[in-house]
């Protein structure tokens, strides 16, 4: 892939964001390496959904990550309860598997 | 519009429309931010105005807390070589100069419509070399620009009783 189209390229995307965040981390608070984290699992979820096609359980994941980053710092309690269930949803993929 | 209604309604927007804002409103939103106050008058800042669309794609790149694709970005910048002249406090007050100035802009940008959010997760150092800012001169703030496809409700506030304090620390006032 020539270099001047890279950028269009979801995996470097997703790359550049984890580069820059991983540094953004040291100096920020703690609780944004969650939301960097699951910004970083909805680009992945869109880069499998790209390449695979619609899978209904990751959509619905998709779905609950954006809850949870409306929930980052209003109400942490929340958010953590939102991750859990999260959590449920892809272990039960990974059962299924 | 009531200036306490653009400061109560000006909320950070993270998703915008793809409609293009006038250079003219962009200008405009600058000027707002050259009138903000500053520690004896130094105006030790610089603003860089991005409105080309493969740029702003490479600054959020950089960027994890830059949401949706704004139109427009301001990069407010510490010019160091200016607030050194305010001596050891020159840093922290470039700094609150800088915040009152992208305040300003927020809230002009708010009055035309547009919605804005303050940015500070960004990698400085990517940025600097992205955009070819000079040594002496370092990125602190920035702010993203575009109509917005919805407005976010507002996060609750602490209350003035509590935040307030009459004629000494502690002392608050009832209403």
């Amino acid at each position: 892939m020539a270099t001047e189209n890279i950028l269009e390229d979801e995996n470097f995307q997703l790359l550049a964001f984890l580069l820059a965040s991983a540094r953004g981390c040291l100096d920020e608070p703690p609780i944004y390496g969650s939301l960097r984290l699951i910004d970083a699992a909805e680009k992945t979820i869109n880069i499998i959904i790209r390449k695979f096609g619609e899978i209904q359980e990751l959509s619905e994941i998709r779905k609950k990550i954006e809850k949870a980053r409306s929930l980052v710092l209003a109400d942490e309690e929340e958010f953590s309860k939102t991750l859990d269930e999260i959590m449920i949803d892809i272990s039960k993929m990974i059962q299924k598997a | 519009m009531d200036l306490m209604n653009i400061i109560k309604g000006r909320r950070s927007v993270r998703s915008f429309l793809d409609k293009e804002v006038s250079r003219e409103h962009l200008i405009t939103i600058l000027e707002a931010g050259i009138w903000a106050p500053s520690g004896s008058n130094i105006q030790p800042w610089e603003f860089i105005l991005i409105d080309d669309a493969t740029l702003i794609k490479k600054i959020k790149l950089l960027s994890p807390g830059l949401y949706g694709f704004p139109k427009a970005l301001v990069i407010l910048c510490v010019n160091k070589k200016k607030s050194e002249k305010a001596g050891r406090q020159g840093e922290s007050l470039a700094v609150m100069d800088i915040s009152m100035a992208a305040q300003n802009m927020m809230l002009m940008a708010y009055s035309l419509g547009l919605g804005s959010c303050p940015i500070a997760s960004f990698n400085k150092l990517g940025l600097k070399h992205l955009l070819n800012i000079s040594e002496e001169v370092d990125p602190v703030l920035m702010i993203s620009l575009g109509y917005p496809s919805e407005w976010p409700s507002p996060p609750a506030r602490r209350p003035l009783e509590e935040v307030v304090h009459l004629n000494g620390y502690g002392k608050h006032p009832g209403r």
